[in-house]
C-alpha cells in the first residue's frame, strides 16, 4: 500500500486517445511507485460531470477532428469545473488536441472556427495542406533541461498573456514554426504538442506533475525522499 | 474489348512475360504499362469476370486468400491478386496475366481502400465484403471516418452489389446505403453492458454522438455495441460465430451457426477472417460442408505468421504495425501453454511508421503474468520499446540494437517457443539475415 493517493481525471479519454496518450498516465503512474504514491483513473467524457475537488491530477489528449468537435461542444458544461481546477494550481497535462481546447479557438480541418475553453490566452491556426511532423527536441529555460518528442500537427498555436513557453526549440517546429517557442506552462498546467508520448521520454516533467499534485493535496507532507528522486533516461 | 485495349493488355502481358523471365519478378509495371496505354483497361474484364472486393484495414490478405479457397469448393476457377498487388496497377496485372476464361470467371480481389473506387470505375462488382476500420499509425491523421468514406465513394458506383460486412464494427451500420447488406458478426456471449477500454477508436454513436457501450467486446472496438441514449445498436446477424472452443497460438476450434470448424491459425482476428470468407461463400452458394473442407483443407493459406525452426526452437517471426494488431498479437501468444521468450524490434523508418508512440497503446501488462523467462528489445528504437516494457513491469532485459547479433541472441534463449514481434523494416532486416544462414529461403513472401 502506498502512502499517497492521486485521482486522475482522464478528461474525455475515450475520445482524445489519437496518439497514445495512456502511455502519459502509464509514465505517471510509474514514477509514482516510485514516490510511493499510487494513481487511480477515471475517465470523464461527454456524458459525465467533472467536479474539480474529486481529483488531484488531470490529462487531456488529443483525438480525431471528428471526437475533437464533438468534445468542444461539451466543454461549455465543463468550463467552470476546469477552469476552477487549474486557477486552483492543480495539474493539468494537455496535448494537441487538449492544449489547442484549453485556448479561445482552433481552426478544424474544413476551416471551421472551433471555440475552446478560453481559459488559457492562446489561439491556434491552421496551415494549407501541411503538418509539422518529425522528432522535435526543446530546451526548458528554468531548469535548462532537454525534453525530446515527436510532433505531427497541422495547427500553429501562439501563446498569449500569462503563458511562458514549455521550451525554446533547439531542432524541429514548436508551437507555430515562427517563434521557436513549444507548447506552454500556466500555473501548473503543462501544455505541449509531444506524443512520444511526452512523460515516456520526459521524465523530469512527470515529476513536476506528481510533487505539484502531492504538494496541493497534502501541503504539510514531508516530500524530501518524493523531491530526491532520481530520474533515469529513458531516450 | 476494343482494339487499344487488346493492345494494351498484349503489352502489359508482354512485359509480365518479360520481367518474369528475365527481371527476376515485378507485378506493378505491367499494370502501370497497361493502363498508360489504355486508362479504361479494366472495363474489358467487366464481361469476362463476376467481380467480389474484399477490403478493410486488417485482414484482407487473409479473407481473400480463404474466400478463394472456399470458392473454389464450388467454382473450377477463381482468380485472385498476390499479397500486397491491392492497388489499381497490381489489380490491371492480375488480370492482363490470367489465362482468359472460356466462360464468364470470377474474380475475388483484395483491393487497398482508397482504390476501392478506381476499380468499380470500370468494373461493377457483385459483392463487397468488408472486414473492419482502424487506424493504422502509418497515417494516423487519416481519420477511420475518412477511410470508410473512400470505401463508400466506390460502393456508390455499385448500388445493386451486397455488401457482406463485419455487423461488430459499427462504422459499417452508420450510413445508410441502397445495397443488400449482410451483417457477420460474433454472438458466443452477452455481459452486462460494459465501456469499451478508453484507448479504442471510434466509439461514438453515430446517430447521436453518445459514447457506446457493450454486452460483448471481441478486440478494438468490435462486438455487440449500443447507444444507451438513442438505442442505435447492432445489426441483426445472418452468420455468426456462436461459440469458442479452443484458442492456441496455432489453431483455433469455433462455431459457426452451430457447426464446428478448425483453423490451422491462432487469433481471434483470424476467426473473423474465416467467418467473413464463411459469409462470401455463402452467399454465392458453397455449403457448409464444402467450406469445412475448404478450412482444413490446407494450411498453407495461413502464411503470414512463420514459425522458423533455429536449432531446435521454434521462433514465431510476427509483423506488427499498428495498436490493434499487436493487441491481438499479444492476445494470440498468451494462449500458448507453454513458457516463452519474448522479443519486440522496433524500427521507425518511413515503413514502420515515424512515430513509435503506438507501442503505448499496446497492452504489454498482461505480459507480467505470463511465464516469460527472457525478453528482448531490438532494433533502431530498441530504448522506445525498452522503456515500454519497464513501465509495462518487465525486469530483466537483453538489448540488442545491431539485428545481425539476433539470430545468435535467439539461440541462447531459455526457452524451446520464441515469439518476435517486430516492424516492417525489422522483419525485412531479420530475414534477410534468417535467409544469409540458411534458416529461411529468402523473399518476403
Amino acid at each position: 500500500m502506498a502512502k499517497y493517493h492521486l485521482h486522475l481525471a482522464h478528461l474525455y479519454g475515450d475520445l482524445l486517445n489519437t496518439y497514445s496518450d495512456v502511455g502519459n498516465i502509464i509514465a505517471l503512474q510509474y514514477y509514482a511507485k516510485q514516490m510511493d504514491t499510487d494513481i487511480d483513473v477515471k475517465v470523464i467524457s461527454i456524458d459525465n460531470d467533472f467536479n474539480p475537488q474529486d481529483f488531484d491530477l488531470a490529462l487531456f489528449g488529443g483525438g480525431q477532428d471528428y471526437e475533437q468537435l464533438v468534445v468542444s461542444k461539451d466543454l461549455p458544461n465543463k468550463k467552470a469545473g476546469i477552469d476552477k481546477f487549474i486557477n486552483d494550481g492543480k495539474p493539468l497535462l494537455a496535448i494537441c488536441g487538449g492544449y489547442q481546447l484549453l485556448g479561445h479557438y482552433y481552426i478544424g480541418a474544413d476551416g471551421e472556427k472551433i471555440p475552446g475553453l478560453g481559459i488559457l490566452d492562446h489561439y491556434t491556426l491552421s496551415q494549407d495542406n501541411h503538418r509539422f511532423i518529425g522528432d522535435i527536441t526543446i530546451k526548458n529555460e528554468e531548469s535548462n533541461q532537454e525534453y525530446h518528442g515527436f510532433e505531427n500537427h497541422n495547427g500553429r498555436t501562439f501563446l498569449g498573456k500569462g503563458e511562458r513557453p514549455l521550451g525554446k526549440v533547439i531542432s524541429g517546429n514548436g508551437n507555430n514554426g515562427e517563434d521557436h517557442t513549444e507548447g506552454a506552462i500556466y500555473r501548473n498546467t503543462y501544455c505541449s504538442y509531444f506524443h512520444g508520448p511526452i512523460l515516456t521520454r520526459n521524465g523530469e516533467i512527470a515529476k513536476k506533475i506528481l510533487l505539484a499534485a502531492l504538494e496541493h493535496k497534502y501541503p504539510d507532507a514531508d516530500l524530501s525522499s518524493q523531491k530526491a528522486l532520481k530520474i533515469k533516461p529513458t531516450f | 474489348m476494343t482494339v487499344r485495349s487488346s493492345f494494351a493488355e498484349f503489352a502489359g502481358r508482354s512485359s509480365y512475360w518479360f520481367l518474369h523471365t528475365f527481371m527476376n519478378g515485378g507485378s506493378s509495371l505491367p499494370g502501370k504499362l497497361t493502363l498508360k496505354l489504355d486508362p479504361n483497361i479494366l472495363q474489358a474484364f467487366s464481361k469476362k469476370y463476376d467481380l467480389v472486393i474484399v477490403t478493410g484495414t486488417n485482414g484482407k490478405t487473409l479473407t481473400t486468400a480463404l474466400s478463394v479457397r472456399v470458392l473454389r469448393e464450388k467454382y473450377d476457377q477463381v482468380l485472385t491478386n498476390p499479397t500486397g498487388s491491392n492497388m489499381e496497377q497490381g489489380i490491371v496485372t492480375t488480370f492482363i496475366t490470367a489465362p482468359c476464361p472460356k466462360k464468364k470467371g470470377l474474380a475475388v480481389l483484395e483491393v487497398d481502400e482508397a482504390n476501392v473506387v478506381k476499380v468499380c470505375k470500370y468494373i461493377t462488382p457483385i459483392a463487397f465484403v468488408f472486414t473492419n476500420i482502424f487506424r493504422d499509425q502509418m497515417d494516423r491523421y487519416g481519420e477511420i471516418y475518412t477511410t470508410y468514406y473512400k470505401i463508400l465513394k466506390g460502393v456508390k458506383l455499385a448500388p445493386k452489389a451486397t455488401i457482406i460486412a463485419n455487423g461488430d464494427e459499427q462504422l459499417f451500420n452508420s450510413k445508410d446505403l441502397p445495397n443488400p447488406i449482410i451483417y457477420y458478426g460474433f454472438n458466443h456471449e452477452e455481459k452486462e453492458p460494459f465501456n469499451a477500454p478508453a484507448n479504442t477508436d471510434g466509439l461514438l454513436c453515430p446517430k447521436c454522438q453518445h459514447i457506446l457501450k457493450y454486452r460483448m467486446r471481441t478486440y478494438a472496438g468490435l462486438g455487440n455495441y449500443f447507444c444507451p441514449n438513442c438505442g442505435f445498436h447492432r445489426p441483426e446477424l445472418t452468420y455468426a460465430v456462436t461459440k469458442i472452443d479452443k484458442l492456441t497460438p496455432t489453431h483455433s476450434t469455433f462455431e459457426i451457426d452451430g457447426q464446428k470448424y478448425t483453423i490451422g491459425i491462432g487469433g481471434l482476428y483470424n476467426i473473423y477472417n474465416a467467418l467473413a470468407a464463411y459469409s462470401l461463400g455463402r452467399f454465392l452458394g458453397v455449403s457448409q460442408a464444402q467450406i469445412k473442407d475448404a478450412f482444413e483443407l490446407d494450411e498453407r493459406v495461413f502464411g503470414r505468421q512463420e514459425v522458423i525452426n533455429i536449432d531446435g526452437k521454434q521462433v514465431t517471426l510476427i509483423l506488427v504495425k499498428n495498436p490493434v494488431g499487436l493487441n491481438q498479437v499479444l492476445d494470440m501468444i498468451e494462449t500458448d501453454d507453454k513458457p516463452f521468450s519474448f522479443a519486440f524490434l522496433l524500427n521507425a523508418n518511413y515503413a514502420d511508421g515515424i512515430d513509435t508512440s503506438w507501442i503505448w497503446d499496446g497492452d504489454f501488462e498482461k505480459l507480467t503474468q505470463h511465464q516469460i523467462p527472457q525478453y528482448m528489445t531490438g532494433g533502431e528504437r530498441y530504448k522506445d520499446i525498452t522503456t515500454r516494457l519497464t513501465m509495462a513491469g518487465v525486469k530483466d532485459m537483453w538489448h540488442e540494437p545491431d539485428l545481425t547479433q539476433v539470430i545468435d541472441k535467439i539461440k541462447e534463449m531459455p526457452t524451446e517457443h520464441v515469439y518476435i514481434l517486430a516492424t516492417y523494416t525489422a522483419v525485412l532486416q531479420l530475414r534477410k539475415q534468417l535467409a544469409e544462414t540458411g534458416y529461411i529461403k529468402g523473399g518476403m513472401d
